[in-house]
């Protein structure tokens, strides 16, 4: 097993158990925390990809700006057990139904897709994450969509402005 | 091209004039201005003037089709715009914004009907619903606006996140956005990835929850009855209906193909008959002729996916004559809706004697949605049958979508029954002759092309 293989294998695991947490933990405040290390796991894959580019943008946005946001949001709203909301049993029982459905499905499709399991992930050979590629990519075969976006953001702005303006 | 870079840029233009132009009531005056220059610019592009030579890269694929379906698009918010332009006004402070928004919803209609790549089906329903989150909360000291915008905002980012999961799973399956692509085709042939299927299926539920297909509606009756009158009308009519285009494209190219792994039509005769019996069973127990009319447009919507069930010619021609007929018909309706000081049944009673024309024309709108002969909406109702019959199965959608119709007629009958045969003295807001005009000529146009529906499909091969 080479550094690579056992790093790997201690991102995802890491991953899959700090995903486990955010939803296990009662607290809402643990439950960001454990979703930053949920994002710090997922970087560490892009780096293994060499992706580097990608790796760091998601930790500072993810990471750094949303997780904010998020702790922000759950300060403001001062959650605590009294706060949360009962839902029946009945809801509860057809909401792990649905979701053990989901990973049935999601489980027989990475099974049965042939081309998963005849190639691999380029391993620290591959440049196509370097902010290089990134960019030429960007800007040249999908410079309509990313041109296109500005009107998304746009618009986007204008909304905060008339929503968050005062009267 | 043209349309695209006209309306993202006289959106820019409405927001300049919010702080250029003082005078409140020019800013309806110049998006009319602006919407006739789109109009101009997208039939130019109809008929190959391209005023920008940008190089998509198969990004964008237009078809005759596609333009003749932004026209109307187009048309119908200039009609809009023209007939409640002075009730936006009334909305609040920021009316310049309004059409700002309005402009860049347009934007992304016209991306969503010349879509040939994922990311590009995914930016259009992005640039169409992130402005109608703000529209739906423009009335911002009425509580239930605010809950209808935070609702859609949740729900509709929910339905984004699942719609870029299937785009990534079908990524994963054929190794293109491109929707086709010879790639595509050679990966097919070796056999049908999974992964394209589940991708399919997020995106289906994702597709069907923007346009409030059954059993993804939720939201709808609350959203549409939350919101302003004035933006429900817009998001129930041109944003819908282009939803409906986009999601075409997406079952004629990529439905079809993987049409042997998966039985897409039986999924669709579901969805069909779930979404026709809940829009039509719960608009009967409807005491506003708003949430009515929200409920109304569920069964409109199960009536326009029986073009995504059979995918031939009828099919989009239908859609075509549909939304030309419920577009129209709608924002009839929901003009005279936003005079109404009282939305419910008994508020529209005696308006036949007080407000003639108003009346008139409001029987006509309904006689359209309920498919009555000689209007648009029979023939758009007969299209989608039709294109039914033509595929020789599933007959039962069929009897199933007559009787249904047949449903419907019952709770529109029940406003021009208000309207003509019961006493009463409805509240309205002041309106001028012009708006009389403008509802005379919306239903003239209506009736024009029920009886010669050719004057629309012409516009397909002239």
């Amino acid at each position: 097993m080479t550094a690579t293989e056992i790093l790997f294998w201690f991102l995802s695991a890491l991953a899959l158990f700090s995903a486990l947490m955010v939803l296990v933990s009662k607290n809402p405040v643990h439950s960001v925390l454990w979703l930053i290390v949920v994002f710090f796991s997922i970087s560490g894959h892009y780096i293994l990809l060499n992706a580097q580019f990608l790796a760091i943008v998601n930790l500072i946005v993810y990471a750094g700006a949303i997780m904010v946001l998020f702790l922000f949001v759950i300060m403001l709203m001062n959650l605590n057990n009294s706060t949360e909301p009962q839902k029946n049993s009945l809801v509860k029982l057809a909401g792990v139904v649905a979701g053990c459905l989901l990973l049935t499905v999601f489980v027989s499709a990475v099974r049965s897709a042939q081309e998963i399991k005849d190639s691999q992930a380029l391993m620290n050979t591959g440049d196509i994450g370097l902010i290089e590629n990134l960019g030429k990519v960007l800007f040249r075969d999908y410079v309509i969509p990313f041109e296109l976006s500005s009107i998304l953001f746009l618009s986007a702005m204008v909304g905060a402005v008339v929503i968050g303006k005062k009267e | 091209m043209n349309a695209i870079i006209f309306s993202a840029g006289w959106g820019i233009i409405m927001m300049f004039c919010s702080f250029l132009v003082k005078n409140q009531s020019s800013y309806r005056h110049i998006a009319a201005v602006g919407l006739l220059v789109l109009l101009a610019a997208n039939i130019f592009d109809t008929y190959g003037v391209d005023f920008f030579h940008i190089d998509s890269g198969k990004m964008l694929a237009y078809t005759r089709f596609g333009f003749v379906f932004n026209s109307i698009a187009i048309a119908s918010t200039l009609i809009y715009v023209l007939l409640t332009g002075r009730d936006i006004e009334r909305l609040g402070r920021y009316t310049a914004e309004f059409f700002t928004l309005v402009f860049f919803v347009l934007c992304g209609v016209c991306l969503l009907s010349a879509y040939n790549n994922l990311l590009m089906l995914f930016l259009g329903i992005e640039i169409l619903t992130i402005p109608l989150y703000i529209l739906t909360g423009s009335d911002k000291r009425n509580l239930k606006s605010n809950e209808a915008a935070l609702k859609y905002f949740l729900m509709g980012s929910f339905s984004t996140g699942l719609m870029l999961m299937g785009i990534a799973l079908m990524y994963g399956g054929t190794g293109t956005f491109l929707l086709e692509s010879s790639r595509l085709q050679s990966n097919l042939y070796h056999g049908i990835s999974f992964l394209e299927i589940v991708g399919l299926l997020f995106l289906l539920a994702s597709m069907c929850f923007k346009v409030s297909a059954a059993p993804f509606h939720f939201w709808t009756p609350d959203v549409y009855d939350g919101a302003p009158s004035v933006v429900t009308s817009f998001m129930a009519t041109i944003v819908k209906v282009a939803g409906f285009i986009a999601f075409l494209k997406l079952c004629t190219v990529r439905m079809s193909v993987t049409s042997t792994a998966i039985d897409w039509k039986l999924i669709f005769s579901i969805i069909i008959i779930l979404t026709l019996l809940f829009g039509n069973i719960t608009a009967i127990f409807q005491q506003s002729v708003k949430r009515m009319l929200a409920y109304s447009s569920i069964s409109q919507a199960g009536f326009m996916l029986f073009a995504l069930f059979s995918m031939n010619e009828y099919a989009s021609k239908g859609l075509l004559m549909y939304s030309v007929a419920y577009c129209l018909a709608t924002i009839g309706l929901f003009a005279v809706l936003v005079k109404m000081k009282d939305v419910t049944f008994e508020g529209y009673n005696g308006l036949a004697k007080t407000q003639p024309v108003l009346a008139a024309t409001n029987a006509i709108f309904l006689f359209s949605l309920a498919g009555i002969p000689l209007t648009a909406g029979f023939l758009a109702k007969y299209y989608m049958l039709a294109s039914i019959i033509k595929t020789g199965t599933y007959t039962w959608v069929v009897v199933a979508g007559v009787l249904f119709a047949a449903i419907s007629v019952y709770y529109y009958f029940r406003v021009i029954q208000a309207m003509y045969f019961k006493n009463g003295e409805p509240q309205m807001e002041s309106f001028g002759r012009s708006f009389k005009l403008g509802l005379v000529v919306l239903a003239a146009i209506i009736i024009i092309v029920g009886a010669f529906p050719q004057a629309l499909f012409n516009w397909l091969y002239f």
